[in-house]
C-alpha cells in the first residue's frame, strides 16, 4: 500500500450485521492483533455515529471481544422502526456492516 | 468422534435449519452422512409468528411452519434409523396441529413406534387480560410505552421460553420434539442439559454452551454463507454444509460440518456468526442462563474444525422476553427506470408526478422514503444523490406505509400514468404488486412464574 492510498477500515477487518427490534448491530473483525489495536483506537462510539449519519436515530454503543479480535457496534434506532416495520430495502441491517467497512482510516505516519 | 480432556463423553448436535424456508436437503445430507445424536432445526425469526398467527386465524390446521413437513419427509427415516433425535420449533403459533402432521408423515413413511413431544406454554396471546389484571404490565422494553397503544391490533403473544420442557420431552423417550416459541439456543441447551446431566444454575457450562448454540443456530452463516472475510475464497455454495457442533461436559466444543459439502469451517467464519446479532457480549441474556460471549476463544484444531471456549455465565433472567405482534397497516411499494440523459432531474419530476397524483387522491401514509437501487438503497441518504447527467439509468423505488389497505394501493395506481403521461425515457413498468401487511413487534417482560411450559406425546 503507498501513502497515497485511502485506507479503510476493510482493509483491516471483515464483519457482519443484523437486527434486534430497531436495534442494529455491527459486528467487526480485525484480521490481525495490530489491525485489532488500530480499529480500538479509531472507531470510536462517535466516529461511527457520525459516520452513519441520519441512518442511526439513536445511540452508538461499543463492545470488546478481544480473544477474537471484534468490534461490536450496538446502533438504537436505526432500522426505520424495526424489520418488520422498516420501508427500507435493507430493513433487516443485513449490508450495515459494510458501509462501517468502507470507512476511511486516516493516513498513518506516511 | 473427538476425543475431549474433560470426560469420554462428546454429544453431536447438527444444525438443521436456521428459518423458515431455509433449504432441508443440508440437513438431510447431514443425517445420512454424519453419526448425530441431535438434529436441532430453528424455524423461527420474530416476524415469524405474527405470519403463522395470522395462518392460524385463517385456518386452526394451519399455524406451523409447514417446511417442517418437507424437512422431516428427506429426514426422518435416516434419524429414526442412527437413533438421531430431532428437535425443532416449526410448531410456531400451533405446535399440536404441527405435531399431528408430523405423525401423519411418519405413518405415510412406513415408520412406527415413534414418539412424538410437543412442548407448549410460550403462547399467551389468550392470558393478556389476566396476566395484566396480575400485575403483568408488558410495557414496551425499548421505549416505556403501555401496551394499550397496540392492545387492539395484536396478533400474538408468545413468550421466549428455554429449556425445560425439551428436556422433559427427551426425558419421556421423544424421538421428535416440536416445540412453539422456545429460545433458538433452547434447541441445542435442551438436549445437551439432558446428556450431560448439568444443574439448571450450572451458569458456566450454560453460558459457554450457549455460545456453542449461537455459532450453530444460524446454519449456513457460520459455515462459509455471507463469509465478509474472502467470499471468493469459499468453495461450494450451493452444497453449503450447516454446522455441526461437538460438544463435551464443559460446554465447549469443536464446530465442523458435514464431511464433503461445501462452504468451510475457520476462525474467520465462525468469528462472523459469533457477533450477529449479539447486543451486549458480557450479558447476552436467554431464558436459561445470562452468558457471557466477551471472552469467547476460537482455534483452529483441524480442517473445518474450530474450537470454542473461553465462556461463562451468570444466573438467569427473573423476567423472560414476550414478543407480540400488532397489525400495523399495509406498505404500498412501486418501482420505475428512467434512462439516460438526465436521469436524476427525470426521477424528481417523475417522483413529483407522483406525489401531486396521490396528493389529489386524497392519500394518507405516516412515513414514506425513495431509494434509487443500485446507487443508495443499501444506505440512503449518507450517499450523495445520483445527479450525473451522463449516468445511464436510474431506478426509483418509492415506498410508503400506510394505514390501510385503501391508501397503500393507491401507490400503484396512481403510478401508472407515469408510463405515458410523465417524462421521457421511463422503463419498468409492471403489474400489480401484491400489498403487503405491516407487522410491529411489540417486546416486553414477563417474571418467569406466570409461564409453565407443558409437554405432551404422541405415538405412531
Amino acid at each position: 500500500m503507498t501513502s497515497t492510498a485511502v485506507r479503510r477500515v476493510a482493509d483491516l477487518a471483515h464483519g457482519r450485521s443484523g437486527d434486534k427490534g430497531d436495534i442494529c448491530n455491527i459486528g467487526i473483525v480485525a484480521y490481525d492483533v495490530a489491525g485489532y489495536a488500530e480499529l480500538r483506537e479509531h472507531l470510536t462510539e462517535e466516529r461511527v455515529k457520525a459516520h452513519f449519519g441520519e441512518l442511526v436515530q439513536g445511540t452508538v454503543t461499543r463492545y470488546e471481544m478481544p480473544n477474537i479480535r471484534a468490534l461490536n457496534f450496538v446502533c438504537t434506532g436505526a432500522l426505520n422502526g424495526g424489520g418488520t416495520l422498516s420501508l427500507r430495502s435493507d430493513h433487516l441491517g443485513k449490508v450495515m456492516y459494510a458501509w462501517l467497512l468502507k470507512m476511511e482510516l486516516p493516513v498513518s505516519d506516511a | 468422534m473427538t476425543t475431549d480432556a474433560t470426560s469420554g463423553k462428546v454429544v453431536r448436535l447438527g444444525a438443521g435449519m436456521a428459518f423458515w424456508g431455509d433449504s432441508v436437503k443440508p440437513a438431510a445430507e447431514m443425517v445420512r452422512a454424519t453419526d448425530l445424536d441431535y438434529l436441532c432445526c430453528d424455524h423461527l425469526a420474530e416476524l415469524t409468528m405474527s405470519i403463522l398467527a395470522k395462518q392460524k386465524a385463517k385456518n386452526p390446521a394451519y399455524g406451523y411452519t409447514r417446511d417442517v413437513l418437507a424437512l422431516l419427509e428427506g429426514v426422518l427415516p435416516a434419524a429414526v434409523e442412527k437413533g438421531t433425535r430431532i428437535i425443532t420449533n416449526a410448531g410456531g403459533a400451533n405446535p399440536d396441529a404441527a405435531a399431528e402432521r408430523i405423525a401423519e408423515l411418519a405413518k405415510d413413511l412406513g415408520l412406527s413406534d415413534i414418539r412424538i413431544a410437543v412442548v407448549t406454554g410460550d403462547d399467551i396471546s389468550g392470558r393478556i387480560d389476566e396476566l395484566m389484571a396480575a400485575g403483568v404490565p408488558f410495557a414496551n422494553m425499548d421505549n416505556g410505552r403501555r401496551l394499550a397503544e397496540v392492545r387492539d391490533r395484536l396478533t400474538h403473544a408468545a413468550v421466549y421460553t428455554g429449556s425445560e420442557g425439551i428436556v422433559e420431552a427427551l426425558e419421556g423417550g421423544a424421538d421428535v420434539v416440536v416445540c412453539g416459541r422456545v429460545t433458538d439456543i433452547a434447541l441445542y441447551l435442551g438436549p445437551l442439559i439432558y446428556e450431560f446431566g448439568w444443574a439448571w444454575d450450572d451458569w458456566d457450562r450454560l453460558g459457554m454452551a450457549t455460545a456453542v448454540a449461537h455459532a450453530a443456530e444460524c446454519g449456513g452463516q457460520a459455515t462459509g454463507g455471507l463469509y465478509a472475510g474472502g467470499w471468493q475464497e469459499v468453495d461450494g455454495l450451493e452444497e453449503l454444509g450447516y454446522p455441526i457442533v461437538e460438544v463435551a461436559d464443559d460446554g465447549t466444543a469443536v464446530i465442523t460440518k458435514t464431511p464433503g459439502s461445501g462452504g468451510r469451517v475457520d476462525v474467520g467464519t465462525v468469528s462472523e456468526q459469533m457477533v450477529y446479532e449479539v447486543l451486549d457480549p458480557h450479558n447476552y441474556v436467554t431464558a436459561d442462563v445470562t452468558a457471557d460471549f466477551s471472552g469467547v476463544r476460537l482455534e483452529e484444531v483441524g480442517p473445518d474444525r474450530v474450537r470454542i471456549s473461553g465462556v461463562t455465565g451468570k444466573p438467569r433472567p427473573e423476567s423472560l422476553k414476550v414478543n407480540m405482534g400488532y397489525r400495523a397497516g399495509f406498505v404500498g411499494e412501486i418501482t420505475f427506470t428512467y434512462t439516460w440523459p438526465d436521469v436524476y432531474a427525470k426521477a424528481q419530476r417523475g417522483l413529483s408526478f407522483l406525489r401531486k397524483r396521490l396528493e389529489r387522491a386524497g392519500f394518507e401514509c405516516s412515513e414514506e422514503v425513495v431509494e434509487y437501487l443500485g446507487h443508495n438503497s443499501a444506505w440512503g441518504s449518507v450517499i450523495p444523490e445520483p445527479d450525473d447527467p451522463d449516468r445511464n439509468e436510474l431506478v426509483v423505488r418509492y415506498a410508503a406505509r400506510c394505514a390501510d389497505a385503501e391508501n397503500a394501493r393507491k401507490v400503484f395506481t396512481e403510478s401508472v400514468p407515469l408510463y405515458n403521461n410523465g417524462p421521457a425515457g421511463v422503463a419498468g413498468v409492471g403489474t400489480r404488486p401484491p400489498l403487503k401487511e405491516l407487522y410491529g413487534l411489540w417486546s416486553s417482560l414477563i417474571p418467569r412464574e406466570h409461564v409453565q411450559q407443558s409437554v405432551r406425546f404422541i405415538t405412531v
